[in-house]
């Protein structure tokens, strides 16, 4: 009995991160996107729409990180020490990234020379969406451990299938990015945005068609799941559909779709590695219940962190009503429509 | 060099460097957002545009330090998987748990509003606006309540047991409310308002000295002023009963903190060494001017209480670096006394009548003294976290993981490589701030500035933004 409700706590708990997770990857990665992007454009002003478009949210989109390190540190300790372990050049560097992005997002707008720092901005939102494609893609390789200590080399995260996913996780974010700023712009940067859009669509469809088989042939265990649970075929096609979806109304010049296609592609995409490795945390090496931490410590989570989460995402959305509409350049405005 | 091949030591420094530049901020974001709520809500009652003004420019002032606080405290978290995995392993349950609770409480709370707060003002109503600001104070505080619970839980851990070398909870209220969690707490709350009182106050002497805008910035000096009139004194008791926590809990800390080596026989007081320097090797002190009795007191209350010594406990459970302790501990104490002096001076100067506008700025030496007082603050927390983290050692958790099991195992290059680049990246992030912040300084209030009226959310389905470059967050 006792085993059975921590199974189920586990679980849960196990839910709520993917929740979370899910949460960071959207938020946060059309936020990292945007940066990539900007490195695409040299005019100085388009750089300043993008960057103001993140003014009142990057901050809180961020938080999400901490949200999710936290709670993954309190429900699976051991899975926390593992993989940071095992990932610390790429968490480093990812880590280098966000300060240098963040502290040139809000830095910019008071200095006086605004290249470097747009420079920094973009740079460090590339290092910090492709380190945490490096470390997804380990993850999903597989960490080796000893007695659920990371007993592996420190550069063991630099593989083939690793840099791949880092490529997945670049063309996402971009997609995300291009798709918000289609959202939150208009005239040329939005037709800009649009091709943008396009092209991280087509860029994820060719990873996607080489990672897949992949991770087929890597996890015999992915395989027998893929033989066993129709669902996951549901989802393919989901994605298929999401994808058409995306590039049709890119083409018909919409303005909130494609982030909603963007967003059920990536969720197609989560549900099916869900399926795939469940219910590995560590694929093949830690399930859920064995990292899991005490029944008491998971209650006690849930009633301060699980019951917040609601709280949490309210006023995430009045934040984005409040700053909602679009962004224009009050004082070069003709110049960037010129 | 042999520091540079030890992992441990390195991570250990790489910690150290990145927990003092970080407490930098926080220290600010948590006082100066309480002061922006004080000065917003004198807008509001009195509708003496100056306090607008305040709100505005201290605002800036705010975010930059907010930015900076926000970016370097995330590596914080992720250290201690990345650095110190089997102490994340033992201590996940309890202590990731709270950092858990302080990411969705705290930090989301201030991230949630910190827009609003900022740029909202053509956008929302000036209830909701002075809502945001609270709930980013409240954010701020909160954060040092659930980090000072963590931290005092790895000085006094209490509410559970160890399991296959795991701390498994068996109380939640007994680990959060650990022994030395109270103290801890208030300690650092008040030290971040006392920081945040001489920064805002010693800007403000600035001003006045200068002769520039005086009445407007003996606004903001009376506020902080009334604020210490409080607060320093409280910081004193505080720290006092602190000290005595420490003794309790802790002694073998509490007697590296004050270099005392011997235990004090039956019926005798122990002497207090006013200034020392301990010796290791030794197991004395070189050189000591002291005062009978006074230790005693100060840890006991009694003039005869026992204090144990140094040489009582094992030398691998004796702290390091004992000068280091010693010295920063009265680093800190000194300047917790002189902060007080100089409120007692400003009062003796104001109830004189020197502050009144036109005779202010004559002040010269007082004034001076409130500007030499913005570094002391910092200067003093910091003092104080190394005398708490050092005095801890050898253990990373007190009497439960000693810190030397407590890291993961790495190549010294990758540590000492990102240890590099957090120095380098770091001592780059101060240096603009300095430059920004006098820059913002330099600059002063808008005066001409006048209250906005709220246009943006709900006249149109497509409120839209419009930014000014360069001027993102000044649109107001």
């Amino acid at each position: 009995m006792e085993n059975e409700i921590h199974a189920i706590l586990a679980n849960l708990w196990f839910f709520i991160i993917a929740l979370i997770l899910i949460l960071y990857i959207v938020l946060d990665g059309f936020d990292l996107g945007v940066g990539i992007l900007s490195l695409l454009t040299r005019n100085e002003d388009r750089r300043a729409v993008m960057m103001s478009s993140l003014g009142g949210v990057w901050d809180a989109n961020e938080t999400w990180l901490v949200v999710l390190a936290g709670a993954v540190f309190g429900a699976f300790p051991a899975v926390y020490a593992a993989v940071l372990h095992a990932l610390y050049v790429p968490v480093m560097a990812m880590l280098f990234g966000l300060i240098l992005r963040g502290a040139a997002l809000e830095l910019r707008s008071q200095a006086n020379n605004k290249t470097p720092w747009s420079l920094a901005f973009g740079v460090g939102s590339l290092l910090a969406a492709v380190t945490q494609g490096l470390a997804l893609g380990t993850l999903l390789e597989g960490v080796p451990l000893e007695g659920g200590v990371f007993v592996g080399g420190a550069w063991g995260w630099l593989t083939p299938y690793a840099v791949l996913w880092s490529f997945a996780v670049l063309a996402a974010y971009t997609l995300f990015g291009a798709a918000y700023l289609i959202i939150k712009t208009e005239g040329r940067l939005q037709k800009f945005s649009r091709r943008l859009a396009k092209a991280s669509s087509v860029l994820l469809v060719f990873v996607g068609l080489i990672v897949i088989p992949l991770t087929l042939s890597l996890h015999p265990h992915v395989a027998q799941r893929w033989a066993e649970i129709p669902l996951i075929y549901f989802l393919i096609v989901l994605l298929a559909l999401a994808f058409y979806m995306l590039l049709d109304s890119l083409r018909k010049g919409r303005e909130l779709s494609p982030f909603f296609w963007s967003v059920t592609i990536f969720l197609s995409v989560a549900g099916i590695m869900a399926l795939s490795h469940y219910p590995y945390v560590i694929p093949a090496a830690i399930t859920i219940q064995d990292a899991a931490a005490s029944s008491k410590t998971l209650v006690f989570m849930l009633i301060g962190i699980g019951m917040l989460l609601p709280v949490m995402l309210i006023y995430n959305s009045y934040q984005y009503l409040v700053f909602r509409g679009k962004v224009r350049l009050g004082r070069h405005k003709v110049t960037e429509q010129a | 060099m042999e520091t540079l091949s030890d992992p441990v030591l390195l991570s250990r420094i790489q910690f150290a460097v990145t927990a003092i530049f970080h407490m930098l901020w926080p220290l600010v974001t948590v006082g100066v957002s309480l002061f922006l709520i004080v000065v917003e809500v004198l807008w509001l009652v009195t509708r003496d545009v100056d306090y607008y003004r305040h709100t505005n420019f201290w605002t800036k002032l705010f975010l930059l330090n907010f930015t900076i606080g926000v970016v370097s405290g995330i590596p914080l978290e992720f250290e201690f998987g990345t650095n110190w995995a089997p102490f994340s392993n033992l201590a996940g349950e309890f202590f990731g748990n709270i950092l858990g609770f302080e990411g969705a409480m705290a930090f989301m709370l201030e991230a949630g509003f910190l827009g609003i707060m900022l740029t909202g003002r053509t956008r929302v109503t000036p209830a909701i606006h002075l809502f945001s600001t609270c709930m980013v104070a409240l954010g701020a505080s909160l954060s040092v309540f659930w980090i000072m619970v963590a931290n005092s839980w790895m000085q006094t851990p209490a509410g559970g047991h160890l399991e296959q070398a795991r701390f498994q909870v068996d109380d939640y209220s007994a680990a959060i409310f650990n022994p030395g969690m109270p103290e801890s707490v208030a300690h650092m709350w008040v030290a971040c308002v006392e920081t945040s009182i001489f920064v805002v106050g010693g800007i403000s002497a600035w001003y006045i000295l200068q002769g520039r805008n005086t009445e407007f910035f003996l606004k903001s000096f009376k506020v902080v002023l009334l604020a210490a009139v409080l607060i320093a004194p409280l910081q004193l008791f505080l720290g006092d009963t602190q000290g005595r926590e420490v003794f309790t809990s802790q002694p073998a800390k509490g007697a590296a903190i004050e270099a005392h080596w011997e235990t004090n026989p039956p019926g005798s007081g122990a002497a207090w060494n006013i200034l020392a320097w301990p010796n290791k090797e030794a197991q004395n002190n070189d050189w000591a001017l002291q005062v009978p009795d006074v230790l005693s007191l100060l840890a006991t209350s009694h003039p005869d209480g026992q204090v144990l010594g140094l040489k009582e406990f094992p030398a691998e459970d004796r702290p390091p670096m004992l000068p280091l302790i010693f010295y920063a501990f009265r680093i800190m104490a000194g300047i917790g006394f002189a902060l007080f002096g100089l409120v007692l001076w400003t009062l003796w100067a104001w109830s004189k009548g020197r502050l009144a506008p036109e005779r202010a700025a004559g002040n010269r030496l007082l004034l001076r003294a409130w500007m030499i007082s913005i570094p002391l603050g910092y200067l003093a927390t910091e003092c104080g976290w190394i005398v708490r983290e050092v005095g801890r050692q050898p253990w990373i958790v007190y009497g439960l993981l000693r810190t030397r099991d407590a890291a993961s195992t790495l190549p010294a290059e990758n540590v000492a490589a990102s240890l590099a680049v957090f120095v380098a990246l770091y001592l780059m992030l101060l240096i603009v701030f300095l430059v920004l912040a006098v820059q913002i300084v330099r600059k002063g209030p808008d005066l001409t500035l006048t209250p906005v009226q709220r246009v943006g959310l709900y006249r149109s389905s497509r409120g839209g933004q419009d930014v000014q470059d360069g001027d993102i967050y000044r649109g107001e």
